[in-house]
C-alpha cells in the first residue's frame, strides 16, 4: 500500500470580504519564493478583472508552493483561494472539500463577522482542521487580545497559538505556514487504488478545452490515461496533467492527495460536471465520490440581447460561464416585448450583478435584464403546486387558491445610531422583528425575518443610504411563508408589457405602481401620440401617468448644404429605434427595462 | 429647371446663434475672394454649358456686406458664363444694418429681383442679444427702400425670452412693411455657438413653448394671408421662393464660393470651408470641392421622400414613378405602413397632415435607409 506523501498540505482561506484573504495569500505565495515580489500583481489570485476592481473573490483559485520548515523538511502545500461572500457559499463547499485544513482569518479590528461563522461550520462539516488567523495587527485600532477571546467564544476554536499577522506589513506571515505544517495534517488515501479525483472547478480553455481541477482521492493519473467521468459515463484522453503555479504548469503525473489540474480534449461545457468524480475507463473505482449537494438558485432575472440578432452570442456566453459557475442556471424565455432570451437563476444578488457583468466586460454583448425576481410557491384551486419566478408565468388571480414567498433570516450589523432608520427600513420591508444585540459598544446586530422579494427588490442600496453605508448585511433562506401577493402589470397605451410585470405584496401595490408610472414617464420618449401608462392589479388600473404628444422634432432649415447632413440625422435618428423595443405601438427605449425597477433614489 | 448659390462669406459682426461659413473683420479680403469666385463661375461655367438655370441666390454670411460692385460683377459674370431662362429669380440676402438707397439700386441693376431680409424679431433688446447688428428701425429703413420690391422677412422663434405678443409684434412689423414672403425659423442652438451655452443653461424656451409659438406664429400668419407652403416657409399667393421650391424637388443646382454646395448629375459636391484653400483652388485654375459623393438610388429615393414631405406639396406619386420607375409605397411599405396615419393622400399626392408638419422628423426618420 502506497500512501499519499506526508509532505503534503491542502489548505483553503476563510474570511469575511475585506478581512484581507486574498493580501495573506498573496504573501504566502511571495515568502515561498512562488512569485517573486517584481512579478507580483496586487492580489494575484483574483485574476478577473471584476475581482480586482471589486476587491472580491468569486472563483476558487488554487496555488502550489513548497516551504521548507523549521523542522528541515520540504513541504508541498497546496492554496485553495475562496470567496468569501455569502453568494458564494456554494464555492466555499466546494474548495473545502479538496482540502484537509482552513485558515480562518479574522481583522482584528472587526471582529469575527457572521459569514465567517457559516463558513466555519461548514468547513467543520467537511472535517477540515482549523487554524484561526488574526490579521492587520498593524493598524492602531487592533484589538488582538479581544479578537482572540472573541475566536474562543464566539466559534470554539483555541486562539492562544493563532499566528497574529499583518499582511499588509509582511509580518509573521512565516507563523502560518509553520501553523499549517503542524495542525494540518497530510491527505489519506492510496497512489495504487483506482483513480478517484474529485473535480471541484473547471474553466473552458481555447486551446486546450475543458481544464478540469481536481483533488486526487485515491490512486493516480498521467497523460494517455483514459478516464472516465462517473456521472456522464462519458471517456477521454488525458493529454495534460499539472499543478496550479498559480498559472497551469504541466507534470508526468498527479497522485492522491494532490491538487491539480486535468486537461482531456473535452469539448463541450456541459459534457463534465463540477462535483463529479474522474476514475479509469478501463479500471473504474466502485462508487464516486460524495458530490456536493445542488445549490437552489434563489434570485432570478431574465437576460436579453439588446441587439435581437446576437441571441446565439448570447447563448454561448452563458454556456461558457455556467462551466466555471456551476450556480448559475438558466432557461431559454421570450419575452414579447425582449424577443429571445434566457431566464437566469442566482445565488443572490452580487452573483445576478457578476455574471451580468462579466456577459458584457469578457464577452462585449449589450444586454437588457429585467427585474430581478424571487421564486415563489403557487397554490392553485384544483391543488396543484409549483414555484413561479418569472411574473408573466403566473396563472390567472381566479386560479391561484395562495401563494408562499421565500423568507430570509436577516443579521444587520450597524453601529448603534442607525438602529432606528434600520428598523424603519426593516418595517416598510415587511420585515418581523426576531433580536437586537450589542456586540459592543460600536456595534449592534439586529435580527429580523424578512420577505426575499423585498430584498431583492432595493433593500441593500436603502440600508446603505440610511446608514450612510455604516451598516452591513448578511441573510440565509429561511424557508416559504404564505403571503398576500399580487401581479403588477404596466399597460402602455394600453397593452400590457410582460417585461415589466412584478410581483409585489398587496400592500406595496399603490406605491410601488405609482412609482413605475412616474419613472416610465421620465424614461420613455415622447412620441408622436399620447401614451397613457397605467399600473394595474388584477384588471384594475391603480395609478396613470402620461407621456405628452411630442410637439416639435423638425429641422427648420433645408437648403442646399443641408441636405446631405439632414439627412444623416434622419438616418441616425432611425438608427436610435434600433435600441428601441416596440411594445404594442409604443416604442421603449432598452434601457428602460433595467432601469425602471430601481427605486427612485435616483429620480431628482 | 436649377439653380444658382452664391455664398458671400462676410459679416459685419458674427450673430450669437450663426454657425455658418462666416467671417466678421475680413472684408479687406472680399475684393480677393469675389475675384475668385468670378473664377470659380468661369470654371463650373465651361462644365454646365448645356443646362438652363432659373433661379440665382446671393447668400451668406451677408451679401450686403461687401460693395455691391462685386455683386454686380458677380452677376454679370453669371449671365456670361450659365443660361439663365427668360424671367430668372434672383435673390440676395441682405442684412437691415448693412444697407443704403445706392446698393439697393446697384442691386436692381444688376438684375436682383428680390430680396431676404433678416428682420429675425421686432424686440430691439431681442436683436441685440442675439448680435445682430441692426435695430427695428433699421429694418423699417431697410423695407421702405424696397417698398414695392418682391421681398421676404426672416423671423425667428424660440429667441431668449420670447412671448407670443413679442412674436405677434414681429409678423405685423413684417407684413406691415410689405414683405410678401415670410420666413419663420426655429432657432437652432448649434454647438460651438454662444446661444448654445444658453440653451445648456435652460434659457431658451423649451420644445413645447417653441412648438406653441410657432402654432401661433402660423395662425397668424394664415390670417394675414400668408399660406404655409413649406415648414418654415409662408407668403402670398404666387410668391413662393423658387430657388428653394427647386431644392425641395430635388431639382439640380450649382453653389459657388467657400463652403457651397452642390447637386448635379447624381452627385453631392461640397466645396472647401477654408477661405484661403478656396482662394487657391479657384486661382489655379481647379475646383475647390472637397467632398463629392454619388447618390445611390437608395438615397435618391428618400431625399425625394424627405424633401417633398417638407413642403405642403407633399410627394407626388407620378412625379415619382417618373424618375424611378417604382411605386414610392411599395418602396417604402413599411415606413409608409407605420406612418399613414399621419399622412393624408389627394390625388396622387401625399402630403404630411397640417397638424404633424412640426414634428416629422419622427415621420421622415422611418423612412431613412
Amino acid at each position: 500500500m502506497a500512501k499519499a506523501s506526508k509532505y503534503l498540505r491542502n489548505f483553503c482561506i476563510i474570511a469575511h470580504i475585506d478581512h484581507g484573504k486574498s493580501t495573506i495569500a498573496d504573501r504566502i505565495m511571495e515568502l515561498t519564493g512562488q512569485v517573486s515580489k517584481r512579478d507580483m500583481e496586487e492580489q494575484l489570485l483574483d485574476s478577473m478583472d471584476i475581482e480586482r476592481e471589486r476587491g472580491i473573490t468569486i472563483k476558487l483559485t488554487p496555488v502550489r508552493m513548497f516551504y521548507t520548515a523549521l523542522d528541515g523538511n520540504e513541504y508541498e502545500l497546496n492554496l485553495i483561494d475562496t470567496p468569501g461572500h455569502v453568494d458564494f457559499t456554494y464555492e466555499v463547499s466546494r474548495s473545502l472539500a479538496a482540502c484537509e485544513g482552513a485558515l480562518v482569518v479574522v481583522d482584528a479590528t472587526q471582529g469575527v463577522e457572521a459569514q465567517t461563522l457559516a463558513n466555519v461550520y461548514l468547513a467543520l462539516e467537511n472535517n477540515l482542521e482549523i487554524v484561526p488567523v488574526i490579521n492587520k495587527i498593524d493598524l492602531p485600532s487592533a484589538r488582538i487580545e479581544e479578537t482572540k477571546a472573541e475566536i474562543e467564544d464566539v466559534i470554539g476554536l483555541d486562539a492562544a497559538e493563532a499566528p497574529c499577522v499583518s499582511a499588509k506589513e509582511g509580518t509573521n506571515i512565516r507563523d502560518i505556514l509553520e501553523a499549517v505544517v503542524k495542525c494540518v495534517p497530510p491527505p489519506e488515501g492510496d497512489t495504487d487504488d483506482p483513480l478517484r479525483a474529485l473535480i471541484f472547478d473547471s474553466y473552458y480553455d481555447n486551446y486546450k478545452g475543458v481544464i478540469l481541477f481536481v483533488r486526487i482521492r485515491d490512486g493516480k493519473v498521467k497523460v494517455g490515461d483514459r478516464i472516465k467521468a462517473f456521472l456522464s459515463e462519458r471517456t477521454y484522453d488525458v493529454t495534460e496533467v499539472g499543478a496550479f503555479s498559480p498559472r497551469l504548469q504541466p507534470k508526468n503525473e498527479l497522485a492522491a492527495g494532490e491538487v491539480g489540474y486535468i486537461a482531456a480534449s473535452i469539448k463541450s461545457i456541459e459534457d463534465v460536471e463540477v462535483g463529479d468524480t474522474v476514475t479509469f475507463a478501463d479500471r473504474p473505482a466502485a462508487a464516486p465520490l460524495p458530490g456536493y449537494k445542488k445549490v437552489q438558485p434563489v434570485v432570478f432575472c431574465g437576460i436579453y440581447p439588446l441587439d435581437g440578432s446576437k441571441f446565439n452570442d448570447l447563448k454561448d456566453a452563458i454556456l461558457k460561464l455556467k462551466l466555471n459557475d456551476a450556480a448559475l442556471t438558466f432557461e431559454p424565455d421570450n419575452s414579447v416585448a425582449l424577443g429571445f432570451g434566457f431566464r437566469c437563476g442566482f445565488l443572490g444578488l452580487l452573483h445576478m450583478e457578476i455574471v451580468q457583468e462579466r456577459i458584457e466586460r469578457e464577452f462585449g454583448l449589450d444586454i437588457i435584464t429585467t427585474a430581478p425576481s424571487v421564486s415563489y410557491l403557487v397554490h392553485k384551486t384544483d391543488g396543484e403546486v409549483f414555484h413561479v419566478d418569472n411574473p408573466s408565468h403566473l396563472p390567472p388571480a381566479a386560479e391561484i387558491e395562495f401563494m408562499e414567498e421565500p423568507i430570509v433570516r436577516a443579521e444587520v450589523y450597524t453601529p448603534p445610531e442607525y438602529v432606528g432608520a434600520i428598523m424603519e427600513l426593516c418595517q416598510d420591508k415587511r420585515g418581523v422583528y426576531k433580536n437586537m444585540t450589542y456586540l459592543d459598544a460600536r456595534r449592534v446586530r439586529l435580527d429580523y425575518l424578512l420577505p426575499l422579494n423585498e430584498i431583492v427588490y432595493d433593500f441593500f442600496d436603502e440600508l446603505k443610504s440610511r446608514t450612510k453605508g455604516y451598516a452591513s448585511f448578511d441573510y440565509e433562506l429561511a424557508g416559504y411563508q404564505r403571503s398576500k401577493l399580487v401581479k403588477l402589470d404596466i399597460l402602455l397605451n394600453g397593452e400590457a408589457c410582460d417585461a415589466l410585470s412584478t410581483i409585489v405584496h398587496e400592500d406595496h401595490a399603490y406605491k410601488r405602481g405609482r412609482m413605475l408610472a412616474e419613472n416610465l414617464k421620465d424614461a420613455i420618449p415622447r412620441q408622436l401620440f399620447e401614451i397613457p401608462i397605467q399600473a394595474a392589479v388584477g384588471g384594475k388600473i391603480i395609478a396613470r401617468e402620461t407621456v405628452k404628444a411630442v410637439r416639435k422634432d423638425v429641422l427648420a432649415k433645408c437648403y442646399g448644404g443641408d441636405i446631405t447632413r439632414k439627412k444623416k440625422l434622419l438616418e441616425k435618428q432611425k438608427e436610435g429605434k434600433k435600441r428601441m423595443r416596440q411594445v404594442g405601438t409604443v416604442e421603449v427605449p432598452s434601457e428602460v427595462f433595467m432601469e425602471i425597477l430601481k427605486t427612485n433614489k435616483d429620480r431628482k | 429647371m436649377a439653380g444658382i448659390y452664391l455664398h458671400i462669406p462676410f459679416c459685419k459682426q458674427k450673430c450669437r446663434y450663426c454657425d455658418f461659413v462666416s467671417f466678421a473683420g475680413k472684408e479687406d479680403v472680399a475684393e480677393a475672394y469675389m475675384a475668385c469666385l468670378l473664377k470659380e463661375i468661369e470654371l463650373r461655367g465651361k462644365e454646365l454649358s448645356g443646362r438652363t438655370f432659373d433661379t440665382v441666390y446671393f447668400g451668406g454670411g451677408t451679401p450686403s456686406v461687401v460693395d455691391p460692385k462685386y455683386i454686380y460683377a458677380a452677376m454679370r459674370q453669371i449671365k456670361k458664363c450659365f443660361r439663365l431662362s427668360a424671367r430668372p429669380e434672383v435673390t440676395i440676402e441682405v442684412n437691415p444694418g448693412t444697407v443704403s438707397e445706392q446698393k439697393i439700386a446697384m442691386y436692381k441693376r444688376a438684375g436682383i429681383n428680390r430680396f431676404s431680409v433678416g428682420l429675425q424679431t421686432a424686440i430691439d433688446a431681442q436683436l441685440a442679444d442675439l448680435g445682430r447688428v441692426h435695430t427695428v428701425r433699421d429694418y423699417l429703413y431697410c423695407a421702405s427702400l424696397l417698398r414695392g420690391e418682391n421681398f421676404s422677412a426672416d423671423v425667428m422663434i424660440g429667441i431668449k425670452g420670447q412671448t407670443r405678443d413679442d412674436l405677434q409684434k414681429t409678423i405685423e412689423v413684417a407684413v406691415g412693411s410689405g414683405a410678401k414672403h415670410i420666413s419663420m425659423y426655429a432657432l437652432q442652438p448649434e454647438d460651438g455657438t454662444p446661444v448654445y451655452t444658453d440653451y445648456l443653461n435652460g434659457e431658451l424656451p423649451d420644445d413645447d413653448e417653441v412648438a406653441a409659438l410657432y402654432d401661433f406664429g402660423r395662425e397668424l400668419l394664415a390670417r394675414k394671408g400668408y399660406a404655409r407652403y413649406e415648414v418654415s416657409n409662408f407668403c402670398k399667393k404666387g410668391c413662393e421662393s423658387r430657388h428653394n421650391l427647386n431644392y425641395w424637388r430635388r431639382g439640380e443646382y450649382v453653389g459657388l464660393g467657400v463652403a457651397a454646395s452642390s447637386f448635379f448629375a447624381g452627385r453631392r459636391l461640397l466645396n472647401t470651408t477654408d477661405l484661403d484653400e478656396y482662394m487657391k483652388c479657384t486661382l489655379s485654375g481647379f475646383f475647390p470641392v472637397i467632398d463629392s459623393e454619388e447618390v445611390s438610388v437608395q438615397e435618391a429615393k428618400f431625399e425625394f421622400v424627405m424633401l417633398g414631405l417638407r413642403t405642403v406639396y407633399g410627394v407626388s406619386g407620378r412625379r415619382y414613378k417618373e424618375q424611378f420607375g417604382s411605386d414610392w409605397t411599395e418602396d417604402f411599405a413599411a415606413a409608409y405602413k407605420r406612418t399613414r396615419q399621419y399622412l393624408e393622400t389627394q390625388d396622387d399626392v401625399t402630403r404630411i397632415r397640417d397638424e404633424y408638419l412640426f414634428v416629422q422628423n419622427k415621420i421622415l426618420s422611418e423612412y431613412a435607409p
